[in-house]
């Protein structure tokens, strides 16, 4: 009896953090820093930021298959073989084959189980919601209202951009509020001529697109070890310089340095164990991936951190008699609403002249242009927006494949700098729907003995109609800067998952008869529990979700420790 | 289980909705199953006078002048490693078919100015069609392979890997292509 009292307290931390990515890493930080101790829990393997980046150094002729992946290898990894895998980067995300899930309805699954997760694979595009982001789905009768607006998250938003290091370009824009910038990364000449073509002849903006590298590190990027942005743009392999943002690279150092964090890893987390008698949690029950050895943690706060369909799953396995259907589901919420942001689409075109115009550096980032559709006086026939990532560059070798020709002279050619070309790629809103859902299956287990996820969600008419004005919204921008041969595209493969913005599925609301999480992603009917993850959102906006996650995780981490303090959790 | 057994078995998991490509990358690994020790004896995915054809064409596509060429960057050992690991069957057979001509027309006797000849025909018939050629493939590989080896990097581009910084610059007359690496 003593033995496991003990035991218990050994095992017993202050919070616990479920997840080591984007979201678990700001909570760690900010629980830490506040005093607390604290329990990471990552379900993958220990990754080392910079020693385990084992191919960032490497050049083009180190990789056997010159950066394409196998074929053994792509049906090991198909949900990331559209876009986002090459050799150098590969050993980043998960396999599939390993980690199953069904798809009721195509859904990629992407993710990345190690230390970090998926903050080493995003694009590190960073944007602000705008204020009708918050208002949208009550205006429109969809979904459930924000528990919040734009003016809860402004203190949250500045904290973390300072922290992040976002650089860009300030434009004033209602409908894309500036960020604490660094500076901006430059624009190419067809680039500035596409912008200024815009402006005038459309009248929208283009914008240099706001990315989480250190374009020039303050004293508290560098106090926990970043550096500069070398401009290589070989980000997915894992940045040794920590240039661009990740938890591995800053939240994560920045909860260490406090002496309060422990990271326990190969750790899955099965459920969460629930005091019956307080109708609190107690502690969570893990899975070791490797040895399937179970064991148990206690806290008296725990954040959940696994990525939307990681957070939401852990809650619906978490059942008692309390909650028979999942912890927290007395709304039959959890698992609805399933969101991402849909993209394969887009313009791309040639750009003639321009020949005595270069860049040097490869940069990571793009070009961004705002949502104008259903903004100010604009009305469509859909409801909500796009924006569009893109950019333009010089045609390299490559451009041989399909060019006529072959020989000396050819081989030259090939070592100059080729044609301009560019592209403009949309990211349209999906909207809230609670036919969009995954759900635990029955039958289906993976080899930890856990429910495989049933993914059944899909585009709706109003993302589909969305999708004929990012083609030829995008086509109409470059005509009007005068390029050559535009072709409009939309990519068949196009459908949820691939756009690894996973949002919804416990959504946060004022009204526990409709929504999993309160204003604080606090579980209405279970205090001490926290949902920060892409999880909450509400609706989706048509930015990128990143930095609107890590502001209400650590608006949520500073209202938890009150309210600990305060003895009301 | 066997990888075809346990590649059946995620399909099934899956609900059957495994593409038509997976399936056929699936009978592809039935068939280097089934072959399995030949391929580990011979090491190679082509005969060797089929080898030798390849390496005719890609030092054609890519000669040594000035700078090295194709064979020197080793690309007819890169094309058999990446046809063998990166090419599913039907492109695996179009490459063959198209190689298979060759020899039948003895590629291998014919004169330098007759072989270019050749390969400009295959080239014609090649830009007729939409699809995946033996012409495009041979043509990919040859550029990948050259164009991010060790000596063809080095001789062709400015090569960067650690560039610093992003800016805006005119080109300078006789310019080189910058390579960054940071294709793979």
């Amino acid at each position: 009896m003593n033995l496991n009292i003990k035991a218990d307290k050994a095992q017993t931390y202050d919070a616990i953090v479920v997840g080591s990515g984007m979201t678990g890493g700001w909570a760690a930080k900010e629980l830490t820093e506040k005093g607390l101790k604290v329990l990471v829990l990552e379900r993958g393997y220990e990754l080392k930021h910079v020693e385990d980046y084992k191919t960032a150094m490497k050049d083009p002729w180190e990789f056997e298959h010159r950066g394409k992946i196998p074929i053994v290898a792509a049906e090991e990894h198909y949900a990331t073989m559209y876009f986002s895998a090459k050799e150098g980067s590969q050993y980043l995300y998960s396999n599939d084959k390993e980690n199953p899930y069904i798809q009721k309805r195509p859904f990629n699954w992407i993710r990345a189980y190690h230390t970090g997760g998926k903050s080493l694979l995003w694009g590190k595009h960073t944007y602000r919601w705008n204020r009708e982001d918050f208002l949208a789905n009550a205006k429109q009768g969809l979904g459930v209202d924000w528990p919040i607006r734009y003016d809860d998250l402004i203190p949250w938003y500045n904290y973390v951009e300072k922290f992040v290091g976002i650089s860009g370009q300030a434009e004033g824009l209602a409908v894309l509020p500036d960020s604490n910038f660094l500076p901006p990364m430059a624009m190419t000449a067809p680039e500035i001529h596409l912008k200024k073509s815009v402006a005038q002849k459309l009248n929208r903006p283009i914008t240099i697109g706001r990315v989480a590298h250190l374009t020039k590190p303050q004293p508290w990027h560098t106090a926990v070890g970043r550096a500069s942005c070398q401009f290589r743009n070989r980000c997915s392999r894992g940045c040794p310089f920590g240039a661009y943002f990740s938890s591995l690279a800053a939240t994560i150092p920045a909860a260490r340095q406090t002496n309060r964090l422990t990271i326990v890893h190969n750790a899955i987390v099965k459920e969460i164990i629930l005091d019956d008698k307080a109708q609190k949690a107690k502690g969570v029950r893990v899975i070791d991936q490797n040895t399937l050895e179970v064991r148990e943690f206690y806290a008296k706060l725990i954040f959940l951190n696994a990525g939307t369909i990681g957070s939401t799953s852990i809650l619906m396995n978490s059942k008692s008699a309390r909650f028979p259907n999942g912890l927290g589901n007395d709304s039959d919420q959890l698992g609805r609403n399933l969101m991402d942001h849909h993209l394969a689409i887009g313009a791309r075109a040639d750009i003639e002249g321009f020949e005595d115009d270069y860049f040097f550096g490869a940069r990571p980032g793009s070009l961004y242009i705002p949502r104008f559709r259903n903004w100010g006086n604009d009305k469509r026939d859909y409801l909500r927006g796009f924006g569009y990532q893109g950019g333009a560059s010089r045609a390299d070798w490559s451009r041989g494949a399909t060019e006529t020709g072959f020989g000396a002279d050819f081989k030259k050619k090939m070592t100059q700098p080729g044609p301009w070309k560019i592209n403009l790629s949309g990211f349209g809103e999906v909207l809230p729907n609670p036919n969009n859902r995954f759900y635990l299956s029955e039958d289906q287990k993976d080899k930890w003995g856990l429910p495989q996820i049933v993914f059944d969600a899909d585009f709706g008419e109003n993302e589909r109609a969305m999708r004929k004005d990012i083609m030829n919204d995008g086509a109409e921008m470059l005509e009007a800067a005068g390029f050559k041969n535009v072709v409009p595209y939309d990519n068949p493969v196009a459908h949820m998952g691939l756009g690894i913005h996973e949002m919804g599925t416990a959504r946060m609301g004022k009204d526990p008869k409709t929504s999993v999480l309160n204003k604080f992603n606090q579980v209405h009917a279970c205090k001490n529990v926290f949902v920060t993850d892409g999880s909450a959102m509400t609706s989706a906006s048509n930015v990128n979700p990143s930095l609107t996650y890590m502001a209400l995780t650590a608006r949520a981490a500073s209202y938890a420790v009150e309210q600990l303090k305060a003895r009301s959790l | 289980m066997n990888r075809r057994e346990a590649v059946t078995h995620v399909a099934w998991i899956l609900g059957g909705v495994f593409s038509a490509p997976t399936l056929q990358a699936m009978n592809r690994w039935e068939q280097i199953g089934s072959q399995a020790t030949a391929l580990r004896q011979s090491g190679s995915f082509l005969t060797e006078t089929q080898h030798e054809i390849m390496a005719r064409v890609a030092e054609l596509i890519i000669p040594r002048t000035d700078t090295p060429g194709a064979i020197d960057a080793g690309v007819p050992d890169f094309m058999e490693v990446m046809l063998r690991d990166c090419y599913r069957k039907p492109a695996q057979d179009t490459f063959l078919a198209g190689v298979g001509a060759l020899e039948q027309k003895g590629f291998l006797k014919l004169s330098a100015d007759q072989q270019t000849a050749l390969l400009k025909q295959v080239e014609a018939e090649a830009q007729k069609t939409s699809d995946s050629s033996f012409w495009l493939i041979t043509k990919e590989l040859t550029l990948l392979g050259y164009y991010t080896s060790e000596v063809g990097v080095k001789a062709s581009f400015d090569y960067q890997p650690i560039p610093g910084r992003f800016e805006a610059i005119k080109i300078k007359p006789g310019q080189k292509d910058f390579m960054y690496g940071n294709q793979a």
